[in-house]
């Protein structure tokens, strides 16, 4: 038992210490960061202009009176739309995820992992999470600044409990979601040396099909049918759909579920793929 | 053996203007060694050039999206499908010739100064922002370019033989528009430097490709979209200030909208571009030479 | 006139001060503490042309710096100078073209392109009329042996390849006046030796004045008569090599040989006993002991053969380097 302990109490003392770092690394370069928080934020201000534009010639929605719709969205559902989908991309995004699994591998750092109880997933995951506390914490003024200065946009106002715990749980497993995606990807330079290739495509998807872009609702048929059989709608479409009503709430849960089996399906893959590519690498001798 | 160099090898007196031949003759070796260099790399650059392209195609399917559902941006702008796909166009010939010629010498200038490289460039005797600025060439980004004048020809196409109210172009647009299109290069260079040469005093400057994306990102629509309410102190900050809302709109106005009737405020507007580029060169090479004073190179 | 000619030059520097921990990190954000460093502290030299000067010093000791001053790669704070008449720092293209500065394990050529891609580049910017040029690069990689990796990419070349390289693109405009910072660092003792070889070629061929920086003591030896020391950014010492040994150090190395049989006692009260190696025996004394001890020696033990030196000029410049240093050590303390 008091193993167990100390080995909690080590890790978490790791935790701390990759924590601090990650935060002071942050700090020294003072302009750079300022900067930079604050820069996030501005092509936010262009879609809004745009999208304002955009739904001047939308012709106005048959039998709803005077309220102009896009696909079941009016201009201020837009707006919330996009602020919501940058909070799922603050969870969702790795970057340099994928890539830097992909060199380790092809630099035979990985060939460490063979001799350490330490795991590299597990390693990463951590980094992650550290990354994102460490960023976000500091992060939170200018989000929550912005998020209430637009507060106006939410015309339909904080969802209820039921619904906003829905939301909190989705946007949790997107991080989690997207950390095991990017991890598979990365994995595949076990097999295949360039994953720069694949990756790009993968980016690419991303982009255009989470729904990052442009709400998923906008896409015509059959790619709007399609597009709810691939689980990269989570990382930024589904947790901004869920808080602004458009998924109805007996499918909630059922959609929950469905998350959940995605992130299942990635974390068995991503061990299996580690494991199977361990056993491959060191088969060649490193 | 003498220790004087032959005067047939240096240039005559102390002329602080060399010839414009001189310099073309230097930048051809640039672009040289950047091809041949951009070539022992030849799987890299036809990745570059493939995402290049596939950005491209993305960007138009959204917008086809969004004319599935809307027709134009803006309601009685002109900015319609067609006229918008111009406007696209014109943004990507823009920012490839950026992108080509002066980004990775931007990027280039940040790194030259955080490892104390820049003391070579101070070395030869040539203007330091001349060969900061041209040295080095990605022309995996000429692929946009490519994709831009594509877009472009084909959506004039479709404008200039629509059945109601055909496009007319005149010919002068034949001059207009690449000056145009080079006055937007000018501002956009002298933003580039300007925010490259700011890592002198504010250390590293990762965020440099994050500034220039957030701010060209203001460029990349008709001014018309910031035309209301609080959108106009940034219609004002970004057409007189940081003057980049003029490097797309103009050109692409000139082509892509009626000849007449042209708003009263349009020709002034084209002039005041042309002035803008001029001032904002001055500008960045105010800065630059700032930037040289407080160079403190590397420790050894 | 002189060709170099340095006038109470100095130049500091503002150093970022960063404390431990994150409670530091985040004030840092909001106010800077700030330390003045003196890089060089009012310098005075002049060289003729045609000299071979070398500076010595220990790191950070303001040589580089120095050199840096005289390319006008930097500005200094105060003081004056002046290169073939030229005030360096004004960055005038006529005094770009006419001198060369190299720095050890610094590249400018272009790392993915063969060496003589860049060489062409040098051409167009130095406007080095071609057939010139054709007969420079030919002298100078028939010199330095490296005609074959012309063609070769810079990053698949050795350290000192590279250095050879980088000494051609330097010398293909044939400037006057040369600055070499540190140009044998890192190389291995072969190309050392080459690169110090055909630096003496030149320079005595060509006749240019070059300055040279270097804490290795076998390229000093090698090329300079005239020796500059610096450190904590002074001039502690200019003259030649062999006069630092008389300044600097009051001691001398006995090396004695003892005949078959003998063995020394109670020699530590003639001097430092450096070592023992039956029959020899090296001992340290100072200058103004050497007769007596040589007296004592002879007297007490049957010698076969007796050697008075000098101590190796490395030792002498480290004893002196610390010494500086501790001396600076002493009034930083007494100031705070």
């Amino acid at each position: 038992m008091t193993a167990l302990a100390t080995e909690l109490s080590s890790r978490l003392m790791t935790w701390w210490i990759i924590l601090r770092i990650a935060l002071e690394e942050r700090l020294v370069y003072r302009g750079d960061f300022a900067l930079g928080t604050l820069m996030r934020f501005l092509p936010i201000v262009t879609q809004i202009f745009l999208w304002w534009a955009i739904f001047e010639s939308v012709p106005t929605a048959a039998g709803s009176g005077q309220t102009k719709a896009l696909v079941g969205y009016s201009f201020p559902d837009m707006v919330a739309y996009y602020l919501l989908t940058m909070l799922g991309r603050a969870f969702s995004s790795m970057p340099g995820l994928a890539s830097g699994v992909a060199r380790q591998i092809r630099e035979g750092e990985v060939k460490k992992y063979l001799t350490q109880p330490v795991d590299l997933i597990e390693f990463l995951l951590l980094g992650r999470v550290a990354h994102k506390l460490a960023y976000y914490s500091v992060a939170t003024i200018p989000f929550a600044l912005v998020f209430f200065l637009c507060r106006g946009y939410f015309s339909s106002g904080m969802p209820d409990v039921y619904t906003l715990s829905i939301f909190i749980a989705t946007l949790l497993m997107s991080f989690l979601l997207g950390f095991f995606m990017e991890v598979c990807l990365g994995l595949v330079g076990f097999w295949f040396l360039e994953v720069s290739s694949l990756l790009f495509v993968y980016m690419l998807f991303n982009f255009f099909l989470s729904g990052h872009m442009f709400p998923l609702d906008m896409l015509p048929e059959p790619w709007r049918s399609l597009v709810e059989y691939i689980p990269l709608k989570y990382l930024a479409y589904h947790p901004a759909a869920i808080f602004l009503g458009k998924i109805p709430r007996e499918q909630l849960l059922f959609e929950l579920g469905i998350e959940i089996a995605w992130l299942i399906f990635f974390v068995f893959l991503a061990r299996w793929m580690y494991a199977r590519g361990l056993k491959r690498y060191s088969g060649f001798g490193g | 053996m003498s220790a004087v160099p032959d005067p047939a090898s240096t240039s005559t007196g102390s002329a602080k203007f060399e010839g414009l031949g001189y310099y073309w003759q230097v930048i051809l070796a640039f672009a040289q060694n950047s091809l041949i260099r951009d070539m022992t790399f030849r799987t890299n650059f036809l990745l570059e050039c493939v995402s290049s392209i596939s950005w491209t195609m993305m960007n138009v399917g959204f917008y086809l999206i969004v004319f599935s559902h809307a027709n134009s941006i803006g309601a009685s702008t002109g900015w319609g499908k067609y006229e918008f796909f111009v406007f696209m166009a014109t943004t990507w010939i823009v920012n490839s010739l950026v992108e080509t010629f002066f980004m990775p010498n931007a990027e280039e200038f940040s790194e030259l100064i955080r490892t104390g490289g820049l003391d070579f460039a101070l070395l030869k005797p040539i203007d330091t922002q001349f060969l900061i600025s041209f040295r080095k060439m990605d022309w995996s980004s000429l692929s946009n370019l490519m994709m831009a004048l594509i877009l472009l020809a084909f959506s004039l196409w479709q404008l200039t033989h629509r059945p109601e109210n055909p496009l007319q172009l005149h010919f002068s647009i034949l001059f207009f528009y690449p000056l145009y299109i080079l006055c937007g290069v000018a501002i956009l260079y002298s933003l580039t430097i300007t925010l490259s040469a700011t890592s002198i005093w504010l250390g590293r400057n990762q965020t440099l490709y994050d500034f220039w994306f957030y701010i060209t990102n203001f460029s990349r629509y008709p001014m018309e979209i910031y035309q209301r309410g609080w959108g106009m102190a940034l219609w004002g900050t970004f057409t007189f200030v940081i003057p980049v809302l003029v490097v797309v709109n103009v050109p692409a106005r000139l082509l892509a909208q009626p000849l007449h009737p042209r708003a009263w405020w349009e020709w002034p507007l084209a002039g005041f571009t042309v002035v803008a580029a001029i001032l904002s060169l001055l500008a960045s090479r105010w800065v630059f030479q700032r930037a040289l004073l407080s160079y403190r190179s590397a420790s050894s | 006139m002189a060709i170099i000619e340095i006038d109470q030059l100095s130049k500091s520097y503002r150093v970022y001060q960063k404390g431990e921990g994150l409670r530091a990190a985040v004030t840092g954000l909001f106010h800077r503490q700030y330390r003045e460093v003196l890089a060089v502290r009012e310098v005075n030299l002049k060289v003729e042309s045609g000299e071979f000067v070398a500076f010595l010093g220990p790191n950070g000791a303001g040589k580089t710096t120095t050199l840096k001053l005289l390319s006008g790669v930097i500005y200094p704070t105060s003081g004056r100078a002046k290169v073939m008449g030229y005030v360096p720092w004004q960055r005038d293209n006529e005094y770009r073209r006419r001198f060369a500065l190299v720095m050890g394990q610094k590249n400018q050529l272009w790392w993915d392109l063969p060496a003589q891609e860049s060489f062409r580049l040098h051409q167009r910017i130095y406007r080095i009329d071609p057939p010139a040029f054709r007969k420079t690069l030919d002298e100078l990689t028939e010199l330095l042996s490296v005609r074959e990796l012309l063609c070769r990419p810079v990053r698949e070349l050795s350290l000192g390849e590279r250095m050879k390289m980088e000494l051609i693109a330097a010398l293909l405009h044939s400037p006057e006046v040369l600055f070499l910072d540190e140009p044998t660092i890192g190389l291995d003792v072969v190309a050392q030796h080459n690169i110090q070889q055909f630096l003496k070629y030149y320079q005595e061929q060509r006749g240019i004045t070059v300055l040279l920086t270097s804490h290795y003591m076998k390229d000093v030896a090698a090329l300079c008569r005239r020796v500059v020391v610096i450190a904590k950014g002074q001039v502690q010492y200019d003259g030649s090599l062999s006069g630092i040994v008389d300044s600097f150090s009051g001691a001398k190395v006995v090396t004695l040989q003892l005949a078959e049989g003998t063995v020394p006692q109670g020699l530590e009260r003639l001097g430092e006993v450096l070592s023992i190696q039956l029959p020899k025996v090296k001992l340290k004394c100072s200058r103004i002991e050497v007769s007596r001890v040589l007296a004592q020696l002879l007297e007490q033990y049957t010698v076969e053969d007796i050697a008075v030196e000098d101590p190796p000029l490395d030792e002498v410049i480290a004893a002196m380097f610390s010494r500086v240093s501790s001396e600076e050590k002493a009034a930083e303390g007494v100031s705070q």
